[in-house]
């Protein structure tokens, strides 16, 4: 459905000298520098599959959603979306698309949504029983049905979020683009809205593209990530195999009956401390060293329960950043 | 074309609807444009206390001319002007985006979406207005000279909305338009002035490159002249070349366009 072959975008901006002095010689002798957002990626998504886009700010991801989207056109590269080039903008593809970006609203602040909902109905020539049953299921699954007559800047962020969704799914689209769907949501919202994703997901079967800062989406929603940093993917594949192709380590969790620790120097031979506590030790050790470690944990400390798990999918990832700019640790 | 119109009957009802939220700046947005009425009459009633003539029109002449000059600004207010104004905000902002993943004209949504409903008032008062003046003009005037000068003042307010947005659409790389704008608003102001007053370069270029002597003055030479199939197809040529031209800057400037950062 998405096939993306080395597709880049860059932007000239002018850097300005602090101060007044700054701002009068940037009037006359402006100094312009490439800023890569993107840079020479490649991608496909299959019908169905929900992809995760992973990334500080910054990184690339939404400048990849636009460009997929049809918003902003690259600086090289192919791309093609549902068989149409995205940026040419045809009405057919534009049908068959959706896009939800959580830190912009696309319905009408001082109505209604479904006054809203009403217009896009229009827009995308969606058949009246096909409207009415859509806006029936995505009201009832989302549980918003009591609000669609309320203005939409009476409803909270989290009813608004899910105005916006339904917005963007009255028409059926093949291809959804989530930019930041739960963001600045409550915990309970945010759950809602996932579950919604899921089930959405199931029923329907788009290809779904999702950008989120919060590792708990991804987890839940995505099988398949990329991570993108400085607009390069870093990692390109299934979710469960993140943490063990980048990372050689797992973690130890040992609960303890009573406060006890260990001695330094045993503790060191071990591998690196996460976290220690009263009746809690945390260590990050070697896979190759995994049985001796607990072996010597189980020997030297009262250990109530021991668990050993793989790295948490977001310290994994955190760390490829940080390994990016400042070497391995 | 059918669906534009079921497409702009929404934003119609969307604008009246939010419109009547704020009752307020409603009646305070049509006393403001009556003292803009009030102020043109008083300025043309005073310079024919001087004069006989006025770019070679008498007072009942020129009544007419401010009276269309009325309704065509009444149009552009109620139609585009709120559009324009917001556009160079939504580029800079990057919500653009949204527009330009629907199914229909980026063009067509942002240049009618909002109707400003406050101005439709102002509208009805400037056409009562023009009536008036139409009414009470002494010499004979035919009804297919009428219809003709309605449909020119009409094609003149399309070539303001032309003139309008073409002033806005190099933000998509100059990315601050206060300049532009008040250009737009400057210039606009040879609008409101006879067309004869102008000669030499002067007229050449604000009957042609910037054609704001032609929007309201040539309707209503229409009306009172003869050589209407020339005034109409100066206008027509104007009014194609014109919106040619924001078509071509309208798709470059989307291609230009980089949206913001989230």
């Amino acid at each position: 459905m998405i096939h993306v072959r080395d597709l880049s975008k860059t932007y000239t901006v002018h850097e300005k000298a602090p101060g007044l002095m700054g701002s009068v010689r940037s009037l006359f002798a402006r100094k312009t520098v490439a800023r890569h957002a993107v840079q020479g990626v490649s991608l496909h998504v299959a019908e169905g599959e929900i992809l995760g886009l992973v990334g500080a700010n910054g990184a690339g991801k939404t400048t990849l959603v636009k460009m997929l989207a049809g918003i902003i056109h690259p600086t090289s590269g192919e791309a093609t979306v549902l068989g149409h080039i995205p940026w040419q903008r045809e009405n057919d593809f534009r049908r068959q698309i959706a896009l939800v970006m959580g830190q912009k609203a696309q319905l009408w602040w001082d109505l209604p949504a479904a006054d809203g909902f009403l217009l896009l109905r229009e827009i995308y020539r969606i058949p009246e029983a096909r409207y009415r049953e859509n806006l029936a299921y995505l009201a009832e699954t989302l549980d918003v049905t009591r609000h669609l007559h309320v203005q939409v800047r009476r409803l909270s962020l989290g009813e608004r979020m899910k105005m916006e969704l339904i917005a963007a799914l009255l028409h059926d689209p093949k291809i959804v683009f989530l930019d930041e769907p739960t963001i600045g949501l409550d915990l309970t919202a945010q759950r809602a809205i996932r579950e919604f994703i899921l089930s959405y997901r199931e029923t329907r079967k788009p290809a779904i593209i999702l950008t989120s800062h919060y590792m708990e989406d991804i987890e839940r929603l995505c099988k398949r990530i990329v991570i993108i940093d400085e607009g390069a993917f870093l990692y390109d594949g299934p979710l469960d195999q993140v943490a063990s192709r980048h990372t050689s380590q797992k973690v130890i969790t040992a609960h303890l009956e009573r406060p006890a620790s260990l001695p330094p120097a045993v503790l060191a031979g071990l591998g690196t401390l996460v976290k220690q506590e009263e009746y809690l030790l945390q260590v990050r050790v070697l896979r190759a060293r995994v049985a001796e470690a607990a072996a010597t944990i189980l020997r030297e400390l009262p250990v109530a329960d021991l668990a050993i798990d793989e790295e948490d999918i977001g310290t994994v990832i955190e760390r490829i950043f940080r390994e990016r700019r400042v070497g391995p640790s | 074309m059918s669906r534009y119109l079921v497409l702009y009957l929404h934003c119609l009802r969307f604008s009246f609807s939010r419109a009547m939220e704020f009752r307020v700046d409603f009646f305070f947005r049509v006393g403001m444009d009556v003292l803009w009425y009030a102020v043109h009459l008083v300025f043309f009633w005073a310079i024919y206390q001087h004069a006989p003539l006025l770019g070679g029109w008498d007072f009942d002449q020129a009544l007419v001319f401010a009276a269309g000059l009325f309704v065509a600004d009444a149009v552009h207010m109620t139609l585009f002007s709120n559009n324009a104004w917001m556009f160079p905000l939504l580029v800079n902002r990057g919500d653009l985006d949204y527009y330009l993943v629907r199914p229909v004209s980026s063009l067509f949504f942002l240049s009618l979406r909002e109707f400003a409903a406050n101005s439709f008032l102002n509208l009805v008062i400037a056409v009562g207005v023009l009536a008036w003046a139409l009414a009470r003009y002494p010499g004979p005037l035919e009804a297919t000279a009428v219809s003709v000068y309605v449909a020119l003042l009409l094609l003149g307010c399309f070539i303001t909305y032309c003139l309008h947005f073409l002033f806005m659409v190099p933000v998509f790389w100059m990315h601050n338009a206060a300049g532009l704008r008040d250009t737009f608003y400057g210039l606009n102001r040879f609008t409101a002035r006879p067309d004869a007053i102008y000669t030499g370069w002067v007229r050449r270029v604000l009957t042609t490159l910037l054609p704001y002597a032609i929007l309201v003055s040539f309707p209503t030479r229409a009306l009172f002249e003869s050589d209407v199939g020339a005034i109409a197809g100066h206008m027509g040529l104007v009014a194609a070349a014109l919106f040619a031209l924001l078509l071509v800057a309208w798709r470059r400037g989307l291609r230009a366009y980089s949206s913001a950062s989230s």
